[in-house]
C-alpha cells in the first residue's frame, strides 16, 4: 500500500496543488488522445517524476498489482471471440493500447501519493474551491481521515456481535441487512455528539488554515500541468 | 504587542447537523468499501460500499448526500487508503480495476436517489415521504451507476460496449439484492427515525 513518505526531494518540496494540477493535466492529456507517440511521452515523463520522488516503478505496479492484473486481463477479454478463429488480435491490440495509457497515471498518481502530506492536499482542496464550500471540504475532509479508524472499530465489533449470537449462520443478505442497520445507527449516533462538539467549540467559517506558498520552482511545474490540461486543445487548431 | 480581532462568524446549527451526518456517511462508507460478505459457489463477494450511496441519498438528500460522497472520494485521492482493498489515489479513482467510474457512479447515484426522494436540495424527514418513493430513489440509484459504470469500464479496457456489460453481468444480481436489503431497510422504518 502506497503512502505518505517523508522526504527533501524536489517532488516534495512542491505545492500540492502543482502536483494535484500536473496528475489531472496528464489525465486529461493522456484521454484525449490515445495515441502511442503520446501514451510513450507520458509514461517517460512519469517515470522521471518518479526517478525524482525517488521511487521504483517496481514498487508501484507491486502496490498496484491488484489493478494492474486485472486490468492485463482486458486485451484478453477483448480478444476472446466465441466462434473461430476463437481469438482476434485486432480488438485484443486496441484494449492493449487503452489498458497501457492507465500506467502513467498509476506512476504520477503514486508520486503524489508518496510525496504530499494528507495535511497538504486538505489544505491545497480548501484553498483550491473558493468560499464556504471550500471550508467544508476542508473541514470534512481532516474529520473524515479522524474518523475513518474510529468508526472501522465500532462496525467491527457489530460485526463481532452479530457473530458471538451465531450471525454466521444467517443467510448473507439477513447479515447485510443488520450490518448496515447496526453501523448506520453507530454512525448518526457520533454524528450527534460530533454536531454537539463542533457547536460547543464555536465551529466558525474563518479559522486559521496552514500555510502554502507558491515558490520558484513551482512555476515550471504549474506551467506544465496547465500545458497538459489545456493540450486537448491543440485538436482543435 | 499587536493583536488582531476578527469577528467569529458561526456556522448554522442546521448546517452543523448535515455537515456532521454527510462526514459520518463519508467515513461509514470508508469503512464498508473495506468489508465484504464471502459468498459461495465462486461468486464475488458481497461488498457493503453501495449502501454508503443508500444512505447518502436517502438521509442527506442531493446536496449533502453528494458532499459526503465528494469527501469520501477527495480523501481518497488525498491518499487515505480508503477505497476498497485499502487502495488509494487519483489513478484508483480514474481507472481502479477498470471499475473506477462506479466510484463516480457511487456520487452521482447518491445526487439522483436524494433527488427523487427529497424532491430539493435540502432533505425532508424520511418519516414524511413514502416508502415507494424511498424505494424508487434507491433503484434510480443503482441504475445510474450502472448507466456511468460501464461504459467507463469500457473505455479503460477498450473494450465495446456489449464486452463490457458482460462484464459486469454476473455483479448486476448482487447489486439487486442489495437494493432489495436497502429497500427492506427503508421498509423497516429503520431510517425514518433519523
Amino acid at each position: 500500500m502506497l503512502s505518505y513518505r517523508p522526504g527533501e526531494t524536489f517532488v516534495h518540496r512542491l505545492d500540492p496543488r502543482s502536483k494535484l494540477l500536473v496528475q489531472f493535466g496528464l489525465a486529461i492529456a493522456v484521454f484525449s488522445r490515445p495515441t502511442v507517440p503520446v501514451t510513450a511521452a507520458a509514461t517517460l515523463l512519469t517515470l522521471g517524476m518518479l526517478a525524482a520522488a525517488r521511487l521504483s516503478p517496481l514498487a508501484v505496479i507491486r502496490a498496484y498489482w491488484v489493478v494492474v492484473a486485472v486490468l492485463a486481463l482486458g486485451p484478453v477479454i477483448a480478444g476472446v471471440a466465441l466462434g473461430p478463429p476463437w481469438f482476434r488480435f485486432e480488438p485484443a491490440l486496441r484494449s492493449a493500447r487503452a489498458v497501457v495509457r492507465i500506467v502513467p497515471l498509476l506512476f504520477v498518481s503514486a508520486a503524489y501519493l508518496t510525496t504530499t502530506p494528507v495535511r497538504e492536499t486538505r489544505a491545497a482542496v480548501q484553498r483550491l474551491i473558493p468560499g464556504k464550500a471550500g471550508q467544508l471540504f476542508g473541514v470534512g475532509m481532516a474529520l473524515v481521515i479522524r474518523l475513518f479508524p474510529v468508526l472501522y472499530q465500532d462496525i467491527s465489533e457489530v460485526r463481532d456481535a452479530i457473530r458471538a449470537r451465531g450471525g454466521e449462520r444467517r443467510p448473507f443478505y439477513v447479515r447485510a441487512r443488520l450490518l448496515a442497520v447496526r453501523s448506520l445507527e453507530r454512525t448518526m449516533d457520533r454524528s450527534d455528539r460530533l454536531g454537539m462538539a463542533l457547536r460547543a467549540r464555536c465551529f466558525a467559517w474563518n479559522p486559521t488554515l496552514p500555510p502554502l506558498a507558491f515558490e520558484r520552482r513551482d512555476y515550471p511545474v504549474l506551467v506544465l500541468g496547465a500545458v497538459l490540461t489545456l493540450s486537448p486543445l491543440t485538436l482543435l487548431l | 504587542m499587536s493583536q488582531e480581532y476578527e469577528s467569529v462568524d458561526l456556522v448554522g446549527d442546521e448546517t452543523v447537523k448535515q455537515f456532521t451526518g454527510a462526514v459520518l456517511i463519508a467515513a461509514l462508507t470508508a469503512v464498508l468499501a473495506q468489508l465484504s460478505i464471502p459468498l459461495p459457489g465462486g461468486l464475488p463477494p458481497f461488498s457493503l460500499q453501495p449502501f454508503g450511496m443508500f444512505f447518502a441519498g436517502l438521509l442527506l438528500g442531493p446536496l449533502w448526500g453528494g458532499f459526503a460522497w465528494a469527501l469520501y472520494i477527495l480523501v481518497g485521492i488525498a491518499g487515505v487508503p480508503v477505497f476498497s482493498n485499502g487502495n488509494a489515489g487519483l489513478g484508483y479513482v480514474l481507472v481502479g480495476q477498470g471499475t473506477g467510474g462506479f466510484l463516480v457512479g457511487f456520487f452521482a447515484g447518491a445526487v439522483v436517489s436524494g433527488a427523487i426522494v427529497h424532491r430539493g436540495l435540502q432533505p425532508r424527514s424520511l418519516a414524511s415521504l413514502s416508502v415507494p418513493m424511498q424505494a424508487a430513489g434507491c433503484v434510480a440509484a443503482v441504475a445510474v451507476v450502472y448507466a456511468i459504470g460501464v461504459p467507463w469500464l469500457g473505455s479503460v479496457l477498450g473494450l465495446p460496449l456489449t464486452r463490457a456489460a458482460s462484464i459486469m453481468a454476473p455483479y448486476l444480481p448482487l447489486d439487486l439484492v442489495k437494493l432489495a436489503v436497502a429497500v427492506g431497510i427503508v421498509g423497516g422504518g429503520s431510517l425514518a427515525t433519523r
